[in-house]
């Protein structure tokens, strides 16, 4: 009996690996495989859309797939966007398996993503060694495209539409030295790579300029900031809070204001949610002004929302339908380029040729000449004002 | 000083929930000697039944009643639909295993978990939900309270512990002074001398499940009103309250109470004088230590083997 | 021949041997023959000895990536193996010491960070992999010994709690100490192993994964296997199997039971560790989070799933549990699985009864006919999504409205969960009667509210997995049939 249930299961087992085996390739896909543009391409999206990070991927998704839709059709493009997810607490292993999983089907052209820091430094080289051109649009850490060359975490295949830590990081510090004349800041970091590398950024310019800086780190999974807001000194002027959860901006904001301390809360763009984080008095910034004030945008807007419906308007989605956008648009210059056909070395090397003009958070899109990075990105500055809305101040 | 009464009431504040969730856990140890992994995330289903229950209600920056009606009544839905989610579980994961080796309904228990965290994360998706207390009457929760040498109590807080006080205070009540909680307390020194004295072990059970979720889903209500909840928070926030039933003796109901708080205690402490960056580390060191020379926790009782 | 795999026999006693009934005897007597030509071939194969099963195991997991070029399946099948490698080594700590061990995967995490120590452009060390994976080996085992010493002076629950403990404190450890562990930003560019003559096993060509990780993960195995095998066969290994049997006797008996106990982590380690340097050279990068409660739960789930206890068998755990997670991320898969899991578990429970066709005849006609009325009623309930092939067929079937509304979701899953639970209730004809819509229902959530985001289905797949198979079968599918926490 127990043999026989054995049996049973190893069946199953194999079938499973065989179903699995089912829509591969018998040949490795090459770089410079021809791939006809009338066909329906792949698009995959590899992002955290569950675990701890699933908002973070949820809300890109839907901006994903609404730019898909919307776009696709008007580019004479079949698009397919397919998602990957790659959950944080299981570390690169999903990401690499899912870079496997592409790179194997022909119909792949370019990828989005990976969304996390992480996933970029596990699976960039694997792309770039397939020719496999990859746009993300969060991975900000400063080392992905910055830095010597050989120590450089991205590849050549790496490429984002929003501006890296290297530029936020310094930026909101000048913003605290020149406007807001600080003496004292405490520097919050959640031992993730985010918070870590924009903390570290900040930190060096304000030191330089003589602000005298104390540093506070919080694991990841704190909800309850009490005990924090006890160590920040009461004549600090401002606390840098780079999370990416504007909840827990809102919840800390609100305990500085319950124990009395009048340092304001200056949160990053992952803290950039009008929707959650609404304590007057705080900063935020952020890569792009809002954009619902972009006259360019409203219908896009407009779309986005009766396509989800009760969702608000985040920070990290619309640069996702800026990333599809810019793939879309590599894709066809690629197939223009190719009579109809399309490589993934063509379209690696069509997507920095490709310029934005009515770019979704705002002016025109274009790349850095030096990095694969956008070119003059900046960060704007909001302050909330007592009814809650964000308003620009730098 | 301001900052030791600072800590003290942040202390006593998390510590009132840590107590509410280890209890769920001691109580469900001591008559079953099950640790249940799926407690945490009954806590989680807890948050979420008082944030539907509080937008039915206009939500905290239009609300229907008054806001002392409100919480009153979140918090008893989300005592209720957790003790219907507690007795469902009981009854369908772990009444089959009573006689099963030790390791299957710890399993079972963890199939459980799995199961309640991503069919909410499958159902209402991975955003975090806020109770935005602060809305209510413009923080008037968080800005009037009592005044202590300078430093302002929040009316929030003083309904946070208060509320878990009165919670406790109710179980106490239950377990010792009414038949059924007599009952358990005979169910959890030994099952079978208990079933043979004619009390009807599996009406014993059902009642500690109810009472364990039951104080789990007023832990989320209270918990919530002061933090964002989402999907993931069961683990976290449950994995706390074992810390908490353990340090206190695992099957034990006032040391559960007191793991709680110093829990707490013990986190508020090392974050606010130590470090918050290795609080962790201080902690869970500390932990071992302790396991290692009293494994019994504080309260609990050291397990005597019969050859 | 004695060996740990019970080869099926099936006691016809209660759990364990009868009274006056010693182990043997309870476990090679009443044995169940098929009759005829499959009887023969089951007592043929059951003479084969151990080995030729493992070298045909080889075998066809060798030849498969020939047959399979795709990156991805090979990769697949690597992580698979590792998760084999794991299981084993999980295997010895809680199948045969008997202990819950909830700290396993750091281990794991220290064979992987080990290496990417030494190995690495972190330190400037590259030691060749001769000389360092033999070292870390050694090192787990005594990190195992250590971590070990606490089951000394605790037992059972108390232990496990301590574990959990020292899994968080790995976690807390090396995502803080930056200067060591690289903290959250990992260890990044390890180097891939190196054969003995200089020349070194590149992880990919052209980005697709090289089949040479997948022959060294092989080796691995093969050599673990064999390895803890003549383990278990040897006097430790009986000794094991007395004190899980009744710890307090063996103690009486003499053995050395502490010693024991950290003996089964020793070695548990040392596997964990060894599989962590082939995790760090195939992946290039160590991040803290690899090593957490993810990568805990699934080896357990694989160890439980298979019977601790046989090493035959929690490799069969990892092996369906492994690739079955990754296909579940695919719709198109998950809709095949699905189906196949609905067929063989009617099979199982109505072995060629007649309830068996009447309930699935029913299942059909029942679901055409609402898909028909549905139809009737709105052409969008039944718009459906898929065209061809397996998923449209289905999509005839099963009702899939173009737009969900929300309240669906929740009210349908709800739904389900309750009728199935229901069921379980019931007996007789008003179960079967109820049996066909609720399966229908089952089709309908799976196609309309799982299969629209797989990534969360996968888990609960999982979950339902654990608790159906603890209830149904706890020892696992080949395991023992007692195993007692110590």
């Amino acid at each position: 009996m127990k043999k026989a249930i054995g049996a049973a299961l190893a069946v199953i087992a194999l079938a499973v690996i065989a179903s699995s085996a089912q829509g591969a390739p018998k040949v490795a896909v090459s770089a410079t495989a021809g791939y006809s543009c009338s066909k329906s391409i792949t698009l995959p999206f590899i992002t955290p859309l569950t675990g701890g990070a699933g908002f973070l991927g949820q809300e890109q998704s839907s901006w994903a797939s609404y730019a898909v839709k919307t776009l696709a059709p008007g580019m004479h493009l079949k698009v397919k966007l397919v998602l990957g997810d790659t959950p944080v607490e299981q570390g690169p292993a999903p990401a690499q398996a899912l870079a496997q999983k592409y790179i194997g089907d022909p119909s792949v052209l370019a990828i989005l993503g990976p969304s996390t820091s992480g996933g970029v430094a596990a699976t960039s080289k694997t792309f770039f060694a397939a020719k496999l051109a990859h746009l993300s649009p969060s991975a900000t850490r400063t080392d992905l495209t910055q830095g010597p060359v050989a120590q450089r975490e991205g590849s050549p295949a790496f490429f984002r539409d929003v501006p890296g830590d290297y530029i936020q990081g310094p930026s909101d510090a000048a913003f605290m030295i020149k406007t807001l004349h600080v003496k004292k800041v405490v520097v919050f970091d959640f031992q993730e790579p985010y918070s870590l590398g924009l903390a570290a950024a900040a930190t060096t310019v304000l030191q330089k300029a003589g602000v005298s800086v104390s540093r506070l780190s919080a694991p990841n999974t704190t909800t309850d900031y009490s005990a924090f807001v006890t160590k920040v000194p009461n004549d600090a002027d401002i606390v840098f809070f780079p999370t990416q959860k504007p909840g827990d901006a809102q919840t800390f904001a609100q305990q500085m204001i319950e124990q009395g301390k009048k340092a304001k809360v200056f949160g990053g763009d992952g803290s950039n949610d009008p929707s959650q984080f609404k304590v007057p008095g705080s900063y935020v910034s952020n890569f792009a002004p809002d954009i619902t004030g972009i006259k360019a945008d409203a219908s896009l807007i407009n779309g986005w929302k009766k396509a989800n419906p009760g969702k608000q308007v985040g920070s990290f989605g619309p640069p996702s339908y800026g990333a599809v956008q810019i793939l879309l648009d590599a894709i066809k210059i690629a197939c223009a380029q190719g009579h109809g056909t399309a490589t993934r070395a063509a379209v690696f090397h069509s997507v920095k040729k490709v310029r934005i003009n009515n770019w979704i958070l705002g002016g025109t899109f274009r790349w850095s000449t030096k990095t694969n990075d956008p070119l003059n990105a900046k960060f704007y500055i909001f302050q909330i004002q007592s009814n809650g809305s964000y308003k620009l101040v730098g | 000083m301001d900052t030791f009464i600072q800590l003290t009431i942040d202390a006593v504040t998390l510590g009132s929930v840590y107590a509410l969730i280890a209890l769920g856990y001691t109580l469900v140890y001591g008559v079953l000697k099950l640790l249940n992994f799926a407690h945490g995330d009954v806590f989680m289903v807890g948050t979420f039944i008082g944030y539907g229950v509080l937008q039915e209600l206009g939500g905290s920056s239009s609300p229907k009643l008054s806001v002392w009606l409100i919480i009153p009544i979140i918090t008893l839905a989300a005592m209720g639909g957790c003790a219907l989610l507690g007795i469902t579980i009981e009854r369908f994961a772990y009444r089959p295993l009573r006689d099963a080796p030790r390791i299957a309904p710890l399993i079972s228990a963890l199939g459980v978990s799995f199961f309640l965290e991503n069919s909410m994360q499958l159902l209402f998706g991975a955003t975090p939900r806020n109770y935005n207390a602060f809305n209510f009457g413009n923080g008037y929760l968080y800005l009037k309270g009592f005044q202590i040498h300078g430093v302002t109590v929040p009316l929030l807080r003083i309904v946070t512990v208060v509320s878990a006080f009165v919670l406790m205070v109710a179980l106490w009540f239950l377990v010792n002074k009414t038949r059924t909680g007599k009952a358990m307390r005979a169910t959890s020194f030994d099952r079978e001398a208990a079933a043979m004295m004619g009390i009807d072990i599996d009406r014993v059970i059902v009642f500690t499940f109810v009472l364990g979720s039951a104080l789990a889903g007023a832990a989320g209500v209270i918990f919530a009103l002061r933090v964002p909840t989402t999907v993931n928070i069961g683990f976290v926030i449950g994995l706390k309250g074992f810390i908490a039933a353990v340090i206190g003796g695992i099957g034990s109901i006032p040391g559960a109470m007191a793991g709680g708080l110093l829990l707490g205690f013990a986190e508020s402490y090392v974050q606010g004088y130590i470090s918050t960056q290795w609080s962790d580390l201080y902690v869970f060191s500390g932990l071992i230590l302790l396991m290692i020379f009293r494994h019994q926790g504080l309260l609990g009782r050291p397990d005597i083997r019969k050859v | 021949m004695t060996d740990s795999t019970p080869h099926g026999y099936h006691s016809t006693a209660a759990e364990g041997p009868a009274i006056g009934q010693d182990e043997w005897v309870a476990r090679h007597a009443d044995a169940v023959v098929l009759p005829g030509i499959l009887g023969v071939a089951e007592r043929r194969l059951r003479r084969l000895p151990w080995w030729v099963w493992l070298v045909l195991f080889l075998a066809a997991f060798s030849i498969f990536p020939v047959v399979e070029s795709s990156g991805y399946v090979r990769l697949v099948a690597f992580d698979t193996v590792l998760y084999m490698l794991l299981a084993l080594g999980l295997n010895v700590v809680v199948g045969w010491g008997g202990l819950l061990d909830l700290g396993y995967v750091v281990f794991y995490g220290f064979g992987a960070y080990a290496y990417a120590l030494l190995d690495s452009p972190h330190y400037g060390i590259h030691l060749t992999t001769i000389a360092s994976v033999p070292l870390i080996v050694v090192m787990g085992a005594v990190v195992g010994l250590l971590l070990g010493l606490p089951s000394w002076r605790l037992t059972g629950d108390y232990l496990a709690i301590v574990t959990l403990f020292a899994l968080q404190l790995f976690q807390t450890i090396t995502t803080n100490w930056q200067h060591v562990t690289g903290g959250p930003f990992g260890i990044l560019n390890v180097d891939p192993f190196d054969l003995p003559g200089g020349h070194q096993l590149a992880v990919q060509h052209g980005g697709i994964f090289a089949v040479s990780y997948l022959y060294v993960a092989l080796a691995f195995f093969a050599v673990v296997f064999v390895a803890l095998r003549m383990v278990n066969n040897s006097r430790t290994g009986r000794a094991w199997r007395s004190l899980r049997e009744d710890p307090l006797a063996a103690e009486a008996m003499g053995m050395p039971v502490n010693w024991l106990k950290l003996m089964s982590f020793s070695f548990g380690a040392a596997v964990a560790a060894f599989t962590g340097t082939l995790f760090a050279a195939q992946s290039a990068n160590v991040f803290p989070l690899s090593f957490y409660f993810v990568a805990l739960i699934t080896i357990y789930t694989m160890v439980i799933l298979g019977g601790s206890g046989n090493q035959a068998g929690v490799v069969l755990g990892a092996l369906i549990i492994g690739p079955l997670l990754e296909a579940l991320r695919s719709a198109d898969k998950s809709r095949y699985l699905f189906f196949i899991t609905l067929v063989l578990g009617l099979l199982f429970a109505w072995r060629r009864s007649r309830a068996l066709g009447v309930v699935a005849v029913a299942t059909l006609g029942f679901g055409f006919a609402v898909h028909a009325i549905a139809g009737a009623i709105h052409s969008d309930w039944v718009a459906g999504e898929h065209t061809g092939g397996f998923a449209g067929f289905v999509d005839h079937w099963v009702v899939a409205p173009a737009h969900l509304a929300r309240w669906l979701s929740p009210v349908s899953y709800v739904g389900v969960i309750v009728a199935a639970l229901v069921l379980t209730l019931l007996r007789g004809r008003v179960r079967l009667v109820l049996l066909v819509p609720t399966l229908y229902l089952a089709a309908f959530v799976w196609e309309n509210v799982m299969l629209s985001k797989p990534d969360a289905a996968r888990y609960i797949v999982l979950g339902v997995i654990l608790i159906v198979l603890m209830i149904l079968r706890p020892s696992g599918l080949l395991g023992e049939r007692r195993v007692e926490i110590v």
